[in-house]
């Protein structure tokens, strides 16, 4: 019987193994994901290096101020020292995410057909257990803390 | 405030522009002998060979988190009655009733200003001098 060439030409895609082709799926997700773990990484010290960077020139400014400049300005230094407290709480956020893609991306390597070394959560199981940072509204206030700590 | 600013005062973070801020806060307050430690099991450490008047820990390290450290130090007769101040992005209720129950002196919730911190320092040694 005479093979049809018009088929013979759609045969390869027509018969990749399904396997196959989920494998090649769930590779280019993980590749994105890792991707999006580099830049959470690239976030997280750039975070820092700007937080290194406003706390030196604070600290230059306080230590360089003679007693009547430092007074004036003390406060406003101080709260400029505090707010680079961001940086903690940046890298906070950015580890729960990181945490999290982790964990996408080890569900995705468990489901495909081929063995694949498994990824390790970045994160301990005693460290997962905690919130961390939470979102305005809906976590304790510094008041509502200091309401149950003085509660006998 | 009625205290010892000559007191040493040992600030726990894995942070270092954490510590380098609540350092600048405590320098600004008046106090001078300050060392530092990046998770609890270092602090405990410090803590068995030197003598401090206050600790300020954040919750979320490792190996050692501030609680467990919260826990060693009351646990210890030594350390026992050592004041402790709990800085931490940790504003779960459960986790705050934990921190209590262990016997934390005070907590703060991050992100915090210069005033917060001043006011909690006050109210522990306030109480201790009562």
């Amino acid at each position: 019987m005479p093979r049809r060439r018009g088929n013979d030409a759609r045969r390869p895609a027509a018969f990749v193994p399904g396997a196959r082709r989920r494998q090649q799926t769930v590779a280019a997700e993980i590749g994105l994901l890792v991707h999006t773990l580099r830049e959470l990484a690239a976030i997280k010290n750039t975070a820092e290096d700007a937080a290194g960077c406003i706390l030196a020139h604070a600290e230059e400014l306080l230590a360089s101020a003679d007693a009547g400049e430092a007074a004036r300005g003390q406060e406003a230094l101080l709260s400029i020292m505090t707010a680079c407290g961001f940086h903690d709480l940046v890298g906070q956020r950015v580890t729960k995410i990181a945490a999290t893609l982790d964990g996408v991306i080890a569900a995705r390597v468990a489901r495909t057909p081929r063995k694949t070394k498994a990824v390790t959560p970045r994160l301990s199981r005693r460290a997962s257990a905690l919130e961390g940072p939470g979102f305005p509204g809906a976590s304790l206030d510094q008041d509502s803390i200091d309401a149950i700590l003085a509660k006998a | 405030m009625a205290v010892d600013l000559g007191m040493r005062v040992l600030v726990v973070d894995d942070y270092k522009t954490m510590i380098r801020i609540i350092r600048n806060l405590l320098k600004q307050l008046g106090f001078v002998n300050v060392d530092e430690a990046s998770d609890g099991s270092a602090a405990l450490n410090m803590m068995r060979s030197k003598d401090y008047g206050l600790v300020i820990s954040d919750w979320n390290m490792e190996p050692m988190t501030g609680y467990e450290l919260l826990r060693e130090v009351r646990a210890d007769d030594t350390l026992s009655r050592t004041p402790f101040i709990m800085v931490t992005a940790e504003s779960k209720t459960d986790n705050v009733i934990a921190a209590k129950k262990a016997g934390v002196n005070n907590y703060i919730v991050k992100p915090f200003n210069a005033a917060t911190l001043k006011s909690k320092i006050e109210a522990i040694f306030g109480e201790q001098s009562r």
